[in-house]
C-alpha cells in the first residue's frame, strides 16, 4: 500500500506522458474510420459508425503492392546497413590505426549534408547505373544515407564493451572476423535493435528519393502510393489516415520484436560480466 | 582508454610485429570497405557535387552553367531570409537539445521504474516516432488550428482561454508550434537510445550501490548518468545535426510561412532550388549547412574531449 | 603507411566515379552555343544515331507525366487508349504524379537528363523556365492553333511560338452560401461597397465572411489580383510584367494592398488565416460547417464539394468579384487559368510522335470528356456542355472582356514567389502595402529586366 502511494507521482507522470505521446496516434486511428464529410464537419469526435470504407478503398487501390515494395526496400536496406555498418564500426571502435579518427569523421560528415541538393547528382548516378525506376535503385541511396548514423551508434556502443573479452580470444589466435562475429556482434543487441528501428522507420516513411528515383506504380513505395488520395487541390484525409494506420503496423511489429530482443539480450548480456 | 595497450602488446615480440600489422591492416580494410564504398559512391560523391554546383549560376534544368566562384556565398551572406532561417535553425537546435534529450531520458527511466503495464507504456511512448511525417503534419495543422483546433479546445476546457490563438497562423507563435511538434516526434528516438544503453549497465553496479543504501537519485547520479554520458554526447550530436538540416514538418505544416517566419535553412534551400530554379544558389545554402553542422560537431567533440580530460 | 595507401586508392576510385558521372555527360546535351539551334531533339540526344536509323513505323515508347485525378485522369487515359489504337506501334507509359512534389520531380528529371516525353504544366512562367532552358519542343507546326481558346493558348505561347497545348481552363468567381445570404437578407454585390456591407453584416452576426486558407498563398493572391484589376484596369498587370508603363509598385497595387488589409481589419477572414491550408480542406471546412459564408476560389471548388460533401452543392452560388467605384476595371473581367497544358520535352527520342500524342490529349474529344465529367471549362472550342454548372462558368468566361491569368503561374517562378510571400505578409499585417509592392517591383527589376 505504501509502495502504491509512493509510486503515485510516478504513475501520474507516466500517464500524462502516455496521453501526450499517444493521443495523435489515436486520432489518426479514429479518423481512418470516418468519411470525408464527417471529418470536415467534426474532426475531433468519435466516429459515428466505425466504417471500414477507407480500408476497403485501400484494397481497391491495390495498396498491397506498395506495401510489399516498401517492405522489400526497408528489410533489404536495414539488414545490409546493420551488417556493413557494424563491420565498419568494429575497427573504428576497437582497433588503433592512424586513419581511425579521420575515417570516423568522414562517416559522420555524411549526416550533415541535406539530401535535397543531392537529388540531381543521385538521379544522374542512378540513371547511369541503369537502376532508374527500380527497387534496387532506391536501396543504394537508402543504405548509403543510413550509414553515418548507424556507424556512429555502433561505434559508440562497441567502445563500451570491456576490452578483456577479446583479449582472451586474441590469445587463442582468433581471427578478427570470428572475434567480431562470435563475440562482439552478439553483445550489440541493444544497438542493433536501435539502429534497426531507426532506419526501418526512416526508410519506411522516406518520400523524396522514392519520388525522383522511381516512376511507375509497380515500383512505388507506400509514401508515394499516398498520392492516390491527393486531388489537385484536396486531400482525402481519412483515406490517408487509413493507409498510414495500416502502414504503421509493420513498424510497431519491428519495434516490438526489437524491444523484446533487448530484454532477452539483457539476459544473455548479463553473462558477460 | 586502453586502446593503446594493443599496440604495446605487439611490441613485445617485434619479430611477429610486421606480420601482425599486415594482418590488421587487411582486416581493417576488409571491415570498412563495404560500407565505405557504398558510402563513397552516394554520399561523398553528393557532397562533392553539391560544392561543385554551388560555384555556378545554374537553374538545375539546363546545360547553361556559368562559373561564379564563391559569388553565391557572398550573396548568401547578404540574404536576410537566410539569416532568419539560421536563427530559426538555432532555435530548433537549442529547443531540441533541451527538450528531446531530457524527455527522452525521463521516458527511458520511467520504463525502468517499478510501474505496471510496462508493455503499454513502452509501446505508446514510442508512437510519435513511428508515425509518418505526413500524418503528423496533417493532424497538427488541425490541432493548432485557431477556430476549432484541439489545442485551443483543451486550453478552453482548463480555463486558459486567454492563451488561445491561431498557433501556426501567427508569425510570433508559428515557429514554436512547429518546434514543439518536432521535439514531440523525436523524443522517443532518444528514449530508445538511452534505454538500449541503460539495459547494458551491469546489474552488479546497482547491487553494490544498494548495499551502500543509496537512494534512487544517488543511484542515478553516481552510476547511470556517468555511464550514459558517452551516449548523451552522441545523442547531442545527432540532435544538433538533425536540427540543423531539419525539413519535413516545416514543409508539411507551414511551408516556411507565414512571411518566412518559420523558414529553416533546408526549406529555404528547397525553395531556391526547386521553386525558384536556383540550383547553384540552393547548393551554396546546402553546403553552408554542411559547414555549419561540421563546425558545431567539432566543437561538441572538442568539448567532450576536454570533459574527459578533466575527469 | 600501407593502409593509408590503400585508402587513397579507394578515394581515387570514388573520384573516378565522380568523373564518369558528372553532369556534363547527361544534363549538358548541348554544351556549345552553335549546337543549341533547336532543330530536332534527336540530334542532341545521346544515342541519337540509333534512333535516326529507325523508321517512323518502328516501335516507340513514350512516357507521359500528368497530375490529373479522378474523372480527368480517366479522360487522359481514354485519350491515350485512342492514341495507342491509332498508332499500334507506340506504347505510352502514363504516370500520374502528385501536384505539389511534381514540380521538383520534373526539375530533377529534366536536369538529370531523363525527363518524360510529354509533361504537364500550367503554361506561364513555369513552362517558360523550361523553354528558356531549351528543354521544350516548339510544336507550332504540329498543332492546329485555331481550335483553341485564344486566352488558353496564350499561356503556352512565347515569342509567337507554341510550346504546349491546353486542355481545360478555370475561372475564379466568389462562391457563397445561398441559404446564409437569404438568412441575413443579403444579395449578390454589384459594387465593392456592397461587398463591404455584406462583410459588415456577416461579422455582426459572428459569421466569418470569407473562408480563406492562406498558408497555401495562391488562395490569398486571388484577392490581390481582383482588387488590382478592378482598381487599375486589365492592362495594369501586363504593363508591369512587360515593363511598358505602370509598374508593380503602382498606386493601384498599393491601394489593392491596403484594401486587403482593410478587409483583414474588418475581420473578413478567419483567425490565423496564414496558417490554414487549402489542400487539407481547412477553409472548405468553414464553408461546410456554415461558419463562413463566402470563398473566392477557382471553379474546382465544385469538384472538392462533390467529393467531400455533395449535398452542399445546392447551397452554392457564385458571383464575380464586384467592381470598385472609380476604378478602371469592370465587373466582367475574370481571373482564371489553364490546366493542364501538355508539352513535349526536348530530350524526347520521338518528338514527332510525342507531338501527335499532345494533339490527342488536347483534342475536342478529350476536352469534352474532361469538361463533362470533371467540371472544368474546355480550352478547346466547340464543346457542348452537359453540366449546367460548367455551362454557366463557361458563359461567364465567354462574356468576360478580359481574362487575367494567375500571377503566380504567369510570372517567372522567382518573382511569383515574391508576389506570393508579400501578399501573404499583407494578410498577416506584417508589412505595409507600400513595402510589399516595392519588394515585388524590386524583384521584377532583377528577374525580368536582367
Amino acid at each position: 500500500m505504501i509502495r502504491m502511494i509512493k509510486s503515485m507521482p510516478l504513475y501520474l507522470l507516466a500517464i500524462i506522458i502516455l496521453i501526450v505521446m499517444g493521443l495523435p496516434f489515436v486520432i489518426m486511428l479514429l479518423t481512418s474510420f470516418k468519411g470525408q464529410m464527417e471529418f470536415m464537419t467534426s474532426p475531433w469526435s468519435i466516429p459515428e459508425s466505425f466504417s471500414l470504407d477507407n480500408y476497403l478503398l485501400l484494397v481497391e487501390l491495390e495498396f498491397f503492392g506498395y506495401f510489399v515494395n516498401s517492405l522489400i526496400v526497408a528489410v533489404v536496406s536495414v539488414v545490409i546497413v546493420i551488417i556493413i555498418s557494424a563491420m565498419a564500426s568494429y575497427p573504428l571502435a576497437r582497433l588503433k590505426f592512424r586513419l581511425n579518427r579521420p575515417i570516423f569523421i568522414l562517416f559522420m560528415v555524411g549526416m550533415m549534408i541535406p539530401i535535397h541538393t543531392t537529388l540531381v547528382p543521385i538521379f544522374i548516378l542512378t540513371n547511369k547505373m541503369g537502376l532508374y525506376d527500380s527497387l534496387i535503385g532506391l536501396i543504394g541511396p537508402y543504405i548509403a544515407f543510413a550509414l553515418p548514423i548507424s556507424v556512429v551508434i555502433f561505434t559508440q556502443f562497441m567502445r563500451d564493451i570491456p576490452k578483456e573479452l577479446e583479449e582472451s580470444a586474441k590469445i587463442d589466435g582468433c581471427s578478427h572476423l570470428r572475434l567480431f562475429w562470435n563475440i562482439i556482434f552478439p553483445l550489440l543487441t541493444p544497438a542493433v535493435a536501435t539502429v534497426a528501428i531507426y532506419n526501418f522507420i526512416h526508410i519506411w516513411n522516406e518520400f523524396i528519393f522514392a519520388l525522383v528515383l522511381t516512376n511507375s506504380s509497380q515500383n512505388a513505395t507506400l509514401p508515394i502510393g499516398l498520392r492516390e488520395f491527393y486531388g489537385e487541390f484536396s486531400v482525402n484525409i481519412p483515406g490517408i489516415m487509413a493507409a498510414l494506420t495500416l502502414g504503421s503496423l509493420p513498424l510497431l511489429l519491428v519495434y516490438f520484436i526489437a524491444q523484446e530482443k533487448i530484454v532477452t539480450g539483457l539476459a544473455a548480456g548479463s553473462v558477460k560480466g | 582508454m586502453n586502446r593503446s595497450q594493443e599496440v604495446s602488446l605487439d611490441t613485445v615480440r617485434s619479430g611477429v610485429r610486421k606480420k601482425k600489422k599486415n594482418k590488421d591492416t587487411w582486416a581493417i580494410i576488409g571491415f570498412i570497405a563495404p560500407a565505405f564504398i557504398i558510402y563513397g559512391v552516394y554520399v561523398i560523391y553528393s557532397i562533392f557535387m553539391t560544392f561543385y554546383y554551388s560555384m555556378f549560376d545554374w537553374t538545375g534544368i539546363d546545360a547553361n552553367m556559368v562559373f561564379l566562384g564563391l559569388e553565391n556565398y557572398v550573396r548568401l551572406f547578404q540574404d536576410g531570409v537566410f539569416w532568419t532561417s539560421i536563427q530559426n535553425n538555432f532555435l530548433l537546435v537549442i529547443a531540441s537539445l533541451f527538450t528531446q534529450l531530457p524527455i527522452g531520458l525521463i521516458m527511458a527511466l520511467l520504463l525502468f521504474s517499478p510501474i505496471k503495464g510496462m508493455r503499454l507504456f513502452r509501446s505508446v511512448y514510442f508512437m510519435p516516432f513511428l508515425m509518418s511525417t505526413v500524418a503528423i503534419g496533417i493532424l497538427f495543422i488541425f490541432i493548432y488550428e485557431g477556430n476549432y483546433g484541439l489545442l485551443n479546445a483543451v486550453l478552453g476546457a482548463i480555463g486558459l482561454e486567454s492563451l488561445q490563438t491561431a498557433w501556426i497562423g501567427k508569425e510570433s507563435t508559428a515557429i514554436w508550434a512547429v518546434i514543439a511538434t518536432v521535439c514531440w516526434q523525436f523524443a522517443p528516438f532518444y528514449m530508445i537510445l538511452f534505454r538500449a544503453t541503460i539495459v547494458g549497465i551491469p546489474e552488479e553496479l546497482y547491487e553494490a550501490a544498494d548495499i551502500d543504501g543509496a537512494s534512487g537519485w544517488q543511484r542515478f547520479k553516481s552510476i547511470t548518468l556517468p555511464l550514459l554520458m558517452p551516449i548523451i554526447i552522441t545523442s547531442a550530436i545527432l540532435s544538433v545535426i538533425g536540427s540543423l538540416k531539419y525539413f519535413d514538418l516545416i514543409y508539411v505544416m507551414t511551408g516556411g510561412g507565414p512571411n518566412n517566419s518559420t523558414e529553416l535553412m533546408a526549406t529555404y534551400m528547397y525553395k531556391q532550388t526547386f521553386t525558384n530554379f536556383n540550383m547553384g544558389y540552393g547548393s551554396s545554402i546546402s553546403f553552408s549547412m554542411f559547414i555549419i553542422a561540421l563546425i558545431v560537431t567539432v566543437f561538441i567533440l572538442l568539448g567532450d574531449r576536454s570533459r574527459r580530460g578533466n575527469e | 603507411m600501407f593502409n593509408k595507401k590503400l585508402l587513397w586508392m579507394m578515394l581515387a576510385a570514388i573520384l573516378l566515379i565522380f568523373a564518369a558521372c558528372g553532369p556534363s555527360d547527361s544534363a549538358d546535351t548541348e554544351d556549345t552555343p552553335d549546337n543549341s539551334t533547336e532543330d530536332t531533339a534527336t540530334e542532341t540526344e545521346e544515342g541519337s544515331e540509333d534512333n535516326e536509323m529507325e523508321a517512323e513505323s518502328e516501335e516507340a515508347t513514350l512516357t507521359l507525366w500528368h497530375i490529373e485525378t479522378g474523372p480527368s485522369e480517366e479522360a487522359i487515359e481514354t485519350a491515350v487508349q485512342r492514341f495507342e489504337e491509332n498508332n499500334p506501334n507506340v506504347t505510352v507509359e502514363v504516370s500520374q504524379q502528385e501536384n505539389d512534389p511534381y514540380k521538383s520531380q520534373l526539375s530533377v528529371a529534366m536536369g538529370g537528363g531523363n525527363p518524360p516525353d510529354i509533361f504537364h504544366s500550367w503554361g506561364g512562367g513555369w513552362l517558360k523556365q523550361f523553354v528558356d532552358s531549351d528543354q521544350v519542343v516548339d510544336i507550332t507546326d504540329s498543332v492546329d492553333a485555331s481550335i483553341y481558346n485564344e486566352a488558353a493558348l496564350s499561356v503556352s505561347t512565347f515569342d509567337d511560338q507554341i510550346y504546349g497545348a491546353p486542355v481545360s481552363m478555370d475561372v475564379v468567381p466568389v462562391f457563397y452560401n445561398k441559404d446564409m445570404f437569404e438568412e441575413y437578407g443579403l444579395e449578390e454585390p454589384e459594387t465593392y461597397q456592397d461587398l463591404l456591407d455584406i462583410v459588415q453584416t456577416l461579422t455582426d452576426n459572428d459569421v466569418t465572411p470569407f473562408a480563406l486558407a492562406n498558408q497555401t498563398k495562391w488562395t490569398g493572391s486571388f484577392y490581390l489580383m481582383y482588387l488590382a484589376e478592378r482598381i487599375g484596369g486589365p492592362e495594369l498587370f501586363n504593363e508591369a510584367f512587360e515593363r511598358s508603363g505602370r509598374t508593380f509598385d503602382d498606386e493601384a497595387y498599393v491601394e489593392a494592398g491596403s484594401k486587403i488589409q482593410e478587409l483583414v481589419d474588418m475581420g473578413a477572414f478567419p483567425e490565423g488565416v496564414n496558417g490554414m491550408n487549402y489542400d487539407t480542406g481547412q477553409s472548405r471546412q468553414m464553408l461546410y460547417t456554415e461558419s463562413a459564408a463566402m470563398m473566392t476560389m477557382g471553379g474546382w471548388l465544385v469538384n472538392n464539394v462533390r467529393d467531400e460533401m455533395p449535398e452542399f452543392e445546392e447551397k452554392l452560388g457564385f458571383f464575380l468579384f464586384p467592381s470598385v467605384e472609380g476604378g478602371e476595371g469592370a465587373k466582367n473581367h475574370v481571373v482564371g487559368g489553364v490546366s493542364p497544358v501538355f508539352s513535349v520535352a526536348q530530350q524526347s527520342e520521338h518528338p514527332e510522335i510525342a507531338a501527335e500524342l499532345v494533339n490527342e490529349l488536347a483534342s475536342l474529344e478529350t476536352a469534352t470528356e474532361m469538361s463533362n465529367n470533371a467540371g472544368s471549362i474546355s480550352a478547346v472550342n466547340g464543346v457542348e456542355y452537359e453540366d449546367s454548372y460548367i455551362q454557366e462558368m463557361s458563359e461567364l468566361l465567354e462574356s468576360s472582356e478580359a481574362m487575367q491569368t494567375y500571377y503566380d503561374q504567369t510570372l517567372p517562378p522567382e518573382l511569383a514567389q515574391v508576389h506570393l510571400d508579400t501578399t501573404q505578409a499583407l494578410f498577416g499585417l506584417s508589412t505595409t502595402p507600400e513595402e510589399a509592392m516595392a519588394e515585388v517591383e524590386a524583384s521584377a527589376q532583377e528577374v525580368i529586366e536582367e
